[in-house]
């Protein structure tokens, strides 16, 4: 296949946020996105000679696939799935449906619930805090699950990586949480 | 094979794509059987020529359009043929090169196709130029027709044909403007195992095109153009709160203005006329005062000789006045000088007298100085006064003097010699107590006198160291009587009166002298006293009329004062008039002087002032009179007034420029700034009507942008429910193994609910009468409608317009036997590739057929290679399948599939493919054989 560079206009920039081991939604991202939608063959083949595995997801993210892990991705991996899988099941508890989270909101308030909810498990990994779960929130916000607006944090497509997996998990015997963890982690870095 | 079957027969390739001569039947399922490589997809491809006929949509997979050309069309004799069955006959659709160019061109004619009429008696084929004749011998009369001509005839786009051309229609479309997207769909089916699942979605939507409403939504210019108003309105609006202080100031001088220009209207004709008169008035005021002056100098000038007159009149009267008291004067003086003197004869007589009185004296002055000195006379008086008093002592002592005494006590010589010796006047003092003499004691004084007896002897007197003869001597004392005495006595005193009175005549000479001339100098004062008495009693005479004559002086020189103080008032009065004519004359050339500056200070000439009174302006209604001598104050006041407008013109001006600048842009339309300027004050009073405006506003424009998305929304349900009947369609049968095969719109969550916020917001609105709900903040500042908002423009922004493709993905439902459902966006990873291949396939005729008009079903032909992959269930499968959608199914494999009723193997001679038909191998089900007459 021929890669006509100057039709990909975006290459730098998408490039710079994926390679950074961030997510690119759809809805923070737009036009990146389109770009990405229009030349996805292109982009895919450029990136696979790079040696990176493109995957582009049409629920509305994509990222850049990869076995490594640094221990920092690894800690924020880890600790974000065991947020993200409690956050369901609170959510779940609720009565929500898990795949309107988009509409989700993460505010005080709600972390403030979870923590006291789930805070054994939290100081287990170390998250001795509601503040220690907005960091968590803004490291993940920084590689793209969330987004923090409006003085709220809302979940972006990119969850669905997490979503997936939980429901993978949930589909086979019932798993300890250390568990969960290391499969999140190894599947999504 | 029914006769009733429209549709593809046959295609044939003569001299093309590597075959010298091919011939497939197209009539029911084929299997082109050959190996590998020997030219079966070029067979299928040929269809594209004469099916696709735009070489844009042409897709010969690694090779290009312009290498194919090559290969299809190598010289003028290379043919590709389409025999078709339709309503109106057999027709065949020819493709014929060009020659060396490679070009080629499109015949078509009504009839069979018989490869005869294409090969001339020698077995070479008819060239390209003698083809059409070849077909007209042959009874054929075939018709070249260009490109597009052909592709109207055979997609049954009837606008686009002549008249005279025969119905060739091979794709009778529901909607010809669809031609495009089923060629391209076309072209795929030729080849589907290149459908993608992308392909899918875009094939679908321009299927479903027409069910759909205005496939392109710029969203942002949609919100723009409706909030458009809204939004300005609304910078109008905040600018104009912002603003409000200035334009309420504005207001102000706009009120100011229009009252300024009223007034100037109203003067403009009378300082016009007043400065026309003005040289006039000027001039005769000014003589007038000329004139006054003048007069009054002439006045003054009166004034000040009758002064003068007067002033000497008054040192006349004075002097005369001077005069005459100077006479009354000596009148009182000579009055009381005279007093006494009753007349004149008195002081006549004492005049008489005195001179006679003088006479006198001067006579006896001449006796006496005939007479001795007086000092003689004088010893005479003296011999004769002591000869007097020695007689009186004689007298008096004639009883008892010295002598006596003398004679007494003493001898008579002794006495005799003293008597002698003693004077005379000593012995006839007398001796008594207290007098000059006094004789104490007698006996003591005899004593002396014995003694003194002894001195003297004989007439001799000797005292110690002194001899006196007395002998010389007479006897001093004689004792006379007392007649004798007084005899002497009288006659002493008769000699001394004598003396007297001749020393006092003599003595009196000088004073006598001196009295006469001062009796002459009495008589010359009595002369003069006369004279005077006289001139007395003359102005004794005129006193009266003295006295009158005083008065009057007196009274003409008070007259002449008083006329002298009226004649000061006067020319006091004079001067103050002339000061005030000049007064008045340094204010006329100072107003004129005034009025000549601003006549040329006046600026009305120019516009605006030239044409006020087409501008706006309040009539003034100030009585307005112009009298010349306020002319000045007038002219002035109207200068002011002038440039006063012309500083609020260009204040106004400004601040609308200023607001301008600001943002005000709305009234900029009006004709004129003054206009604006009205529209604007309005806008201002009304602003709190224009905020409910605005709101409004803002509600329509939500309404209207959601009406936009509702179509597009309505296009997404639309597009699903589509979908689920094209679902249906393809689930007819059951492919192959698989349970569930759906392809399925999903919504792109966050864009769907994007627009379902704006529309239900809209329908609120709608449904929501009260401002209360919905006010101009709800609208405008409403988070999650600004978040939908910034949403759906960030969408069509990135994608250059919202359409409803953008709002779903389609993913492919897939579930084999005993297996969940699942979800896949690549249709190539979803399951075997046999299965694939039937998906798509399936996929790929029922959207064709979905563009198909259901009425007139003509059968066409899809392809599929790697037949093989298949098993024979799933390709009598799938040829059912096509059958119902219309297409016979050509399947490509190494090996026959004997599910088809055609196995056509490709031969090869002389490096050269061929099908022949005599090589067909048709096969029939037992029951149709035996079924067969």
């Amino acid at each position: 296949m021929t890669i006509d560079f100057a039709a990909l206009t975006q290459l730098q920039p998408l490039f710079k946020l994926l390679s950074s081991g961030a997510h690119l939604n759809r809805l923070k991202d737009t036009e990146l996105w389109v770009e990405l939608e229009n030349h996805q063959n292109h982009y895919e083949a450029l990136f696979a000679a790079l040696g990176f595995v493109l995957i582009v997801d049409g629920r509305g993210f994509a990222y850049f696939k990869t076995e490594l892990a640094s221990t920092y991705t690894g800690k924020l991996t880890r600790r974000l799935a065991l947020l993200l899988m409690l956050l369901f099941e609170y959510q779940a508890d609720q009565g929500l449906h898990l795949f309107q989270f988009q509409q989700w909101r993460l505010d005080t308030p709600l972390l403030g619930k979870l923590w006291q909810q789930y805070y054994a498990l939290f100081e287990a990994e170390e998250i001795n805090s509601p503040k220690t779960l907005k960091e968590i929130l803004d490291s993940a916000s920084r590689v793209g699950f969330l987004v923090f607006e409006d003085e709220v944090y809302r979940l972006l497509p990119a969850v669905h990586r997490y979503l997936d997996l939980f429901e993978e998990l949930a589909q086979a015997e019932r798993p300890d949480h250390d568990h969960i963890k290391d499969e999140a982690k190894e599947d999504i870095l | 094979m029914s006769l009733a079957q429209y549709g593809f027969q046959k295609l044939v390739l003569l001299n093309s794509a590597g075959y010298s001569r091919a011939e497939l039947p197209l009539d029911d399922s084929v299997s082109i059987i050959a190996p590998n490589n020997t030219g079966k997809t070029s067979l299928i491809n040929a269809l594209q020529f004469l099916l696709i006929l735009d070489k844009r949509h042409m897709d010969f997979g690694a090779h290009s359009v312009e290498n194919s050309r090559r290969f299809y069309f190598p010289d003028n004799s290379a043919y590709i043929l389409l025999e078709v069955l339709l309503p109106s006959g057999m027709a065949v659709i020819g493709c014929v090169g060009k020659g060396l160019s490679h070009d080629y061109e499109y015949f078509a004619y009504q009839g069979s196709l018989d490869l005869d009429d294409y090969r001339l008696d020698d077995g070479k084929l008819v060239a390209q130029p003698k083809l059409i004749g070849r077909l007209f011998e042959r009874g054929k009369p075939a018709k070249i027709y260009p490109q597009a001509d052909l592709r109207a005839l055979l997609y049954g786009n009837r606008q686009k044909q002549r008249s005279d051309d025969p119905d060739l229609t091979i794709f009778p479309l529901e909607f010809t403007s669809q031609a495009a997207t089923y060629q391209r769909i076309l072209t795929r089916t030729l080849r589907l195992d290149r459908l993608d699942s992308r392909e899918v979605k875009n094939y679908l939507l321009e299927i479903f095109k027409n069910d759909l409403q205005d496939r392109s939504v710029d969203f942002k210019s949609e919100w723009d153009k409706s909030f458009a108003d809204v939004n300005y309105d609304k910078s109008q609006y905040d600018t104009v709160f912002r603003n409000k202080a200035l334009i309420a100031a504005m207001e102000d001088s706009q009120q100011t203005r229009l009252a300024l220009r009223g007034k100037i209207i109203l003067w403009r004709p009378l300082i016009e006329k007043g400065l026309n008169d003005w040289e006039d008035y000027n001039n005769s005021a000014s003589e007038q005062l000329r004139q006054r002056l003048r007069a009054l100098d002439e006045e003054a000038e009166a004034l000040e000789n009758r002064q003068k007159t007067i002033y000497k009149d008054q040192a006349k009267v004075e002097t005369a006045l001077k005069d005459q008291k100077k006479i009354e004067l000596r009148y009182q003086e000579l009055n009381i000088q005279f007093q006494f003197v009753s007349d004149l004869a008195q002081l006549q007589t004492q005049r008489q007298v005195l001179q006679e009185q003088r006479d006198e004296l001067v006579r006896s002055i001449g006796n006496a100085e005939q007479q001795q000195s007086p000092e003689a006379i004088k010893r005479n008086i003296a011999k004769i006064s002591k000869e007097q008093t020695d007689l009186h002592r004689q007298l008096a002592s004639l009883n008892n003097n010295l002598y006596l005494q003398l004679q007494k006590l003493l001898p008579t010589d002794s006495f005799d010699l003293l008597t002698r010796l003693l004077a005379k006047s000593v012995l006839s003092l007398p001796v008594a107590q207290g007098n000059a003499v006094e004789l104490n004691d007698q006996t003591t004084f005899r004593s002396f006198a014995e003694k003194l007896e002894e001195r003297l002897s004989a007439n001799r007197l000797e005292l110690p160291g002194l001899l006196l003869d007395l002998s010389a001597l007479e006897p001093n004392l004689t004792i006379k009587t007392a007649q004798e005495l007084e005899a002497e006595i009288n006659d002493c005193e008769h000699q001394l009166t004598e003396s007297n009175n001749l020393l006092k005549t003599v003595e009196t000479l000088t004073q006598q002298k001196q009295r006469q001339q001062e009796m002459e100098r009495r008589i010359t004062e009595l002369e003069r006293d006369v004279k005077n008495y006289e001139e007395l009693l003359s102005l004794q005479a005129g006193a009266s009329e003295r006295l009158q004559a005083i008065e009057d002086l007196e009274q003409k020189l008070k007259a002449l004062e008083r006329e002298e103080s009226v004649l000061g008032e006067q020319k006091k009065t004079i001067v103050q008039t002339q000061e005030i004519h000049k007064a008045d004359q340094k204010e006329l050339q100072s107003q004129h002087q005034r009025i000549n500056y601003a006549r040329h200070q006046r600026i009305d000439q120019l516009p605006p002032f030239n044409f006020l009174d087409q501008l706006p302006n309040l009539p003034c209604m100030a009585a307005a009179e112009l009298a010349m001598p306020s002319l000045a104050d007038c002219i002035e006041s109207y200068n002011r007034d002038c440039q006063k407008l012309k500083q609020i013109d260009d204040q106004l001006n400004q601040h609308l420029g200023e607001l301008h600048r600001d943002g005000v842009s709305k009234f900029q339309a009006q004709d004129s700034a003054e206009q604006e300027l009205n529209s604007l004050f309005n806008y201002t009073a009304q602003l709190s009507q224009e905020q409910e405006a605005i709101e409004r506003k803002a509600r329509s424009a939500v309404v209207q942008v959601a009406a936009i998305l509702r179509d597009l929304r309505d296009s997404l349900e639309t597009f699903k429910r589509r979908m689920r009947e094209f679902n249906n369609k393809i689930n007819r049968r059951q492919l192959s193994d698989l349970k569930v095969f759906k392809i399925e719109p999903r919504e792109e969550e966050a864009l769907v609910k994007a627009i379902q916020t704006l529309i239900s917001t809209s329908e609120q609105v709608e449904s929501g009468n009260s401002f209360d709900l919905f006010d101009h903040n709800a609208v405008l500042d409403d988070k999650d409608l600004n978040k939908a908002k910034d949403t759906l423009i960030a969408e069509g922004e990135a994608r250059g317009g919202l359409r409803v493709e953008h709002l779903f993905r389609l993913v492919f439902i897939i579930a084999k036997e005993n297996q969940t459902p699942a979800e896949f966006e690549d249709i190539d990873s979803a399951a075997s590739n046999g299965t694939v291949l039937m998906a798509k396939l399936i996929t790929g005729l029922a959207m064709l057929n979905q563009m198909q008009d259901p009425r007139k079903a003509i059968k066409t032909a899809c392809y599929l290679d790697e037949a093989a992959s298949l098993d024979q269930r799933n390709q009598r499968n799938l040829i059912e399948i096509a059958e119902e959608f219309g297409f016979t199914l050509i399947f490509a494999s190494p090996e026959p599939q004997i599910t088809a009723r055609y196995c056509v193997p490709i031969g090869t001679t002389k490096g050269k493919n061929h099908i022949s038909r005599l090589n067909w191998q048709i096969l029939e089900t037992i029951s149709d054989v035996g079924n067969q007459p």
